[in-house]
């Protein structure tokens, strides 16, 4: 047994929806490198009980990375009644396409609203900024 | 300006209300329109730029370089279009004809194969006028239009009064929202939302075709049959049904069949009529489609040779710049670098990109080539296809400072 693992910062896995925000979309047509569209997009909405786990309070940044990339993004609660732990949320935005698979079954589309990952606390790092 | 209303890009919804303060030539107010519109109408006053490796050109030099690169490309790809006006779209075409490059849109990775399927006339549809003056049952499936199409329910789909329903939503409507998640449009229709696990519509689907069948609906995961039936009784005591079906419900499915079928078992077991309505989001991504498919019999994922078109999947821009099949790309309107997934998109860093769109965008600024156009409906009119299918027609409200994307293709191509 690797007595390590329990020592390391606690890694939650999950499974992240994209969705779409009127105010992040509003955000970008004003400026799609600006601040506002940043804050409204770098955001990933969690359980209360996943963030606990990590150690992570509202507004922390945490780092969400899998196979295919890795970001730094806001965390907060999701607000929803229905507890949904292991579900994460997060609007659509080049900072959730840096995370979904090149996987397509050769049919041109790919699983945007349909991502793994693993988040942990990114201890104060800042957000990820937009570029390539 | 009174009596001068304009129409608003902004989203599929093109509204057609739309009245605008002007101040030293720039839009300064904009009454009627959402948030989205009213940003995106006051967006269009900027200086026309023209640059060709990040700095600034003459127009001439730069349609003179874009030329190079497409005459160069031996498999040239021309992708965007869905913020194009119709007329700009057959251009594309023309020019997508003669360069014997592979075109596509958006819709070959959102609602195109809906959009398909509704041209093939392979369900019911009707048009949001339809829903405003006669609909008293709408489904918002997978779909949240307060934030996609944020005057959807207040223009056409629940609270406006219509001819034939002028006690409107609260008596004369019902809005249900069928969803992974409580979002702003489900909020809206309180206990009409049935929030269902990821990857459940299918299951979701037959198990309502079960329930207005008089069979006993169930699912894997174990919705609560009860309310299920109640779902299924709403739908069946529909006089003008419709289902706005979007992006999460079409993510789910493995193929159209279960919806369609569902669309023909309510026309079969309702009281009246039944329909379906992709929640088409870009303004002209409809128009994109049927004017690819007036022309090829294809609402997307073409490749030109000699006139005529193949089509496919490997046509795909997805799957294009996947196989690296595709040698340098003209993007119309379009920011694939943000709105595809890197793992895919990085590929195009490797090809030259030319790029026409009314603001700096990730891909404009990866450009080899970038023109700033200008911004339809403010700075250009023309005519669009609305998300259900109605032409819209728009006039510009300011004088353009700025080639429209439409000017740029003519200029291109004669450059050719
Ligand atoms: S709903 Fe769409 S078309 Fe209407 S004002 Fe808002 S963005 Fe513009």
């Amino acid at each position: 047994m690797d007595f390590g693992s329990f020592l390391a910062a606690p890694e939650i896995k999950v499974k992240i929806v994209t969705y779409r925000d009127i105010f992040q979309n509003k955000a970008m047509i004003e400026d799609r490198f600006g601040e506002e569209y940043k804050n409204t997009s770098a955001l990933i909405k969690m359980d209360p009980a996943d963030l606990k786990q990590m150690n992570v309070k509202k507004g922390d940044t945490v780092i969400v990375k899998n196979s295919f990339g890795k970001i730094i993004a806001r965390a907060e609660e999701s607000g929803y009644e229905t507890p949904h732990k292991g579900l994460a949320y997060m609007p659509n935005s080049p900072w959730s396409n840096m995370l979904v698979s090149d996987e397509t079954g050769g049919m041109g589309v790919p699983k945007f609203k349909d991502i793994e990952a693993t988040v942990t606390s990114a201890k104060g790092a800042k957000v990820t900024d937009l570029e390539l | 300006m009174e009596g001068n209303y304009y129409v608003c890009t902004g989203c599929g919804l093109l509204c057609d209300d739309i009245e605008v303060e002007l101040e030293k030539d720039a839009v300064s107010k904009v009454y009627t329109a959402c948030r989205v519109g009213v940003a995106h109408m006051k967006e269009g006053s900027r200086e026309a730029v023209s640059q060709v490796d990040g700095k600034h050109a003459e127009e001439a030099t730069a349609i003179e370089k874009a030329a190079e690169i497409l005459k160069n490309a031996k498999n040239p790809l021309i992708f965007g279009l869905g913020t194009s006006t119709n007329e700009a779209q057959k251009k594309a075409i023309e020019l997508a004809k003669k360069l014997n490059a592979t075109l596509d849109d958006t819709s070959s990775f959102c609602l195109g194969p809906v959009v398909e399927a509704l041209l093939q006339e392979k369900f019911n549809t009707c048009t949001l006028d339809d829903v405003r003056h006669k609909g008293d049952v709408m489904v918002f499936w997978g779909a949240d239009p307060s934030d996609s199409h944020p005057r959807h329910l207040s223009k056409f789909s629940y609270f406006p009064r219509g001819e034939q329903k002028q006690r409107g939503w609260e008596e004369e409507r019902t809005a249900i929202a069928i969803d992974i998640r409580k979002s702003h449009t489900a909020k809206i229709c309180g206990s009409n939302f049935f929030q269902i696990p990821p990857g459940g519509d299918t299951e979701f689907i037959n198990a309502l075709i079960d329930g207005v069948s008089g069979k006993l609906p169930k699912t894997s995961y174990k919705f609560p049959p009860k309310r299920l039936l109640e779902l299924a009784n709403i739908l069946k005591g529909a006089k003008f049904g419709t289902i706005f079906m979007g992006l999460g419900l079409l993510y789910s499915l493995d193929d159209l069949d279960p919806i369609i079928r569902l669309v023909e078992v309510l026309n079969e077991k309702a009281k009246g009529e039944f329909h379906l309505i992709p929640m088409v989001g870009h303004y002209n991504m409809r128009g994109f489609n049927e004017n690819l498919f007036a022309e090829t019999g294809y609402v997307n994922c073409v490749k030109f040779e000699n006139g005529e078109a193949k089509h496919g999947p490997e046509y795909s821009t997805v799957e294009a710049l996947k196989a690296k099949t595709v040698d340098a790309v003209l993007v119309i309107g379009s920011d694939p670098l943000a709105s595809l997934p890197h793992s895919i998109v990085k590929n195009l860093l490797d090809i030259p990109i030319i790029s026409i769109d009314p603001c700096e965008t990730l891909t404009s600024r990866k450009a080899k080539v970038h023109f700033s156009t200008a911004v339809t409906g403010v700075e250009c009119g023309g005519s669009a296809t609305r998300m259900d299918g109605v032409e819209v027609k728009f006039d510009p409200i300011l004088e353009a400072k700025r080639s429209t994307d439409e000017e740029i293709l003519t200029k291109i191509m004669e450059a050719l």
